[in-house]
């Protein structure tokens, strides 16, 4: 790039100083990046309803003030879809992987706009409640009076666009933070101000070294940072380390009505994230493509039967294309898909599977690992 | 440009005038009239030594800096020190109005010890501090004192003792800060009669300038307090 030109005129001690800022930076974020253990999350798309109750609870816990009304730490999206913030797989961030991981290239991201999140809504309930039936509707509006275009969810349930009944389809894609192994947010912070926690890999953002650069914003192929007008901090998922702290599990993990969200070390071999990504590797990351390494994890949805034209079951080829699916989650996703539906077929043959039972998740707080304390008691 | 106009300079000199604060606040007042105005050619802070492997991978330094020249007059009044900044950037950006969008904003810099070398391209090191003077465009005239130990550990200072005023007209800006010759805080010395090295910074909102994605002065200038 450029820089090598305008090396031309540094002197040699010049040359040395730079060499060694670079070597430090390096060091660093290393040092930033470093873990013991890992805390992971992974999500059963089977299994979610798109209730938004996960969305709530983190609101409720987090993000209800302080500049913090807009954000959604946790979001809910029907997929097919564009996502929160709109179209964010399309705003670049995230690493190119080269030499099988040795070498990651950041790739340059774009800055999303406020509206593209979805903003802080203001209702016309006082108008509503205060005119006669009939006569005003409920509204929504931007803070700067302008109507919404876009939302978290705001294109709920609209699913595949060109394929019609009875071969429709749509599902739900709760996202959080992904607590990466390799999250370029860290790398890109200027300000060493991101930093993964040593002893769980909870990623970070150091409120008072943060200045507002949003680099990390840029950086991050999942968009998962919000930036704080009030406080112009950015900030983001802190996946409940206050909760995690007291064995508590994260708040949308445990407010789940369809028991989808499983909460663990990835290292713990008895629990049900090692189960599922390490043992079964029937739980994959998002994207894995933008080479990052998401410690959070789904189980990919599996659909019912196609139909043909005369209304018969088509085993040929799945409702859900397969190449959309590992667009989503890689070419792994076509084993998991098998095993899954090889351990159903066990399971209605009434054999025991394992897989379904974990899955299943008939046992509430087993799905939480270690975390399996009540907030109300919790010390 | 006016004929008392420097190009390049080593040293500017601000004189001592019989004004008050309030006077030399303002941005066309007489006062400024006869003081020399400097003008100082600017460079793109070197790419190679952001602390971030995402700046440097992903911006090329071509890109970097798209102020390239501000002018400057200085003046003192026996207690407090002014600097009058004038440039034009391709398009004025007033505030954080969006997620995407970067205000404006000049810093002047000072090393914090005499006799020590301190490094500008780095805002100084651990035992070489440097204070910076921050006027941003939405900070309301009230620039921040900023004292960092080398790069990413600037930190603002509780208590800022800098004013300032500031006027957007015919495309370019007009900023006035100053500060009493020495204040409480945890900032730099100054005093009449004195010499200083002085840095400066400016970053163009517009074209996304933020942190150390900026325009600098590549080499300390000697402030002189006549
Ligand atoms: S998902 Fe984004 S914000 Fe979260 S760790 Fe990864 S890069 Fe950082
Ligand atoms: S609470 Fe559970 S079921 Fe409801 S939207 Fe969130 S993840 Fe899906």
């Amino acid at each position: 790039m450029a820089e090598v030109e305008a090396n031309k005129q540094l002197s040699p001690e010049e040359k040395k100083r730079q060499e060694e800022l670079a070597q430090q930076t390096v060091a660093i974020k290393d040092e930033l990046r470093k873990t013991k253990r890992q805390l992971a999350m992974v999500l059963d798309l089977n299994k979610c309803i798109g209730c938004q109750l996960c969305s709530m609870a983190c609101k409720n816990t987090w993000t209800k003030k302080e500049g913090r009304e807009y954000m959604w730490w946790n979001t809910v999206n029907t997929m097919p879809g564009k996502g929160t913030p709109k179209d964010f797989e399309k705003s670049g961030g995230g690493y190119k992987v080269l030499f099988e991981g040795k070498v990651r290239e950041p790739i340059r991201g774009n800055l999303p706009t406020r509206k593209e999140f979805g903003d802080f809504w203001k209702f016309n309930h006082e108008e509503v409640i205060n005119s006669k039936f009939g006569t005003s509707v409920l509204k929504a509006t931007n803070p700067d009076g302008t109507a919404p275009e876009w939302s978290m969810n705001w294109d709920e349930d609209q699913g595949a666009v060109g394929i019609k009944y009875p071969n429709s389809f749509f599902f739900y894609l709760p996202r959080i933070c992904n607590h990466c192994t390799y999250p370029p947010c860290l790398d890109a912070c200027p300000r060493h101000a991101i930093y993964k926690r040593e002893e769980d890999g909870i990623v970070l953002i150091d409120q008072n070294r943060c200045k507002g650069y949003r680099f990390c914003l840029e950086s991050c192929p999942y968009k998962k940072i919000y930036f704080n007008f009030e406080k112009l901090t950015s900030q983001k998922c802190i996946f409940c380390y206050p909760r995690i702290e007291k064995g508590v599990p994260n708040a949308c993990a445990r407010q789940c009505t369809g028991r989808v969200r499983f909460v663990d070390y990835v290292d713990n071999e008895q629990g049900p994230v090692y189960q599922l990504v390490k043992k079964w590797k029937v739980a994959l990351p998002l994207f894995p493509k933008f080479g990052t390494e998401p410690n959070v994890f789904y189980v990919p949805p599996l659909a019912p039967p196609r139909l043909d034209e005369t209304g018969k079951v088509d085993l040929s080829k799945p409702r859900i294309p397969l190449k959309y699916m590992v667009d989503l989650f890689g070419p792994e996703v076509e084993q998991s898909f098998k095993l899954l539906q090889q351990e159903m077929e066990r399971a209605r043959d009434g054999e025991k599977s394992e897989l379904m039972e974990i899955l299943m998740a008939k046992r509430w707080k087993k799905m939480f690992g270690p975390f399996d304390k009540d907030p109300e008691t919790a010390v | 440009m006016a004929e008392n106009t420097v190009t390049t300079v080593e040293q500017l000199v601000a004189n001592k005038v019989a004004a008050s604060k309030e006077e030399l606040l303002k941005l066309d007042s007489p006062a400024w009239a006869g003081a020399k105005e400097y003008v100082l050619e600017m460079a793109a802070t070197p790419l190679a030594n952001q602390p971030s492997p995402y700046i440097k991978a992903t911006r090329d330094e071509k890109e970097i800096g798209k102020i390239t020249k501000v002018s400057m007059k200085c003046l003192h009044n026996g207690k407090e020190v002014f600097f009058y900044i004038k440039w034009t950037p391709k398009e004025r950006s007033t505030s954080i109005g969006d997620l995407n969008i970067f205000p404006d904003a000049v810093a002047l810099l000072f090393p914090m010890k005499e006799g020590i070398d301190t490094p500008i391209k780095e805002m100084g090191k651990e035992d070489a501090p440097t204070n910076a003077w921050y006027w941003r465009a939405d900070f309301d005239n009230k620039p921040k004192n900023q004292v960092t130990q080398g790069l990413s550990t600037s930190l603002y200072t509780e208590k800022s003792s800098v004013f300032a005023n500031s006027e957007w007209k015919d495309n370019e800006w007009k900023v006035v800060m100053g500060r009493a010759l020495q204040v409480e805080e945890d900032a730099v010395k100054l005093a009449a009669g004195g010499k200083k090295p002085l840095g400066i910074a400016a970053w163009e909102g517009a074209a996304g300038e933020r942190g150390g994605v900026k325009a600098f002065s590549k080499e300390w200038r000697d402030l002189v307090l006549a």
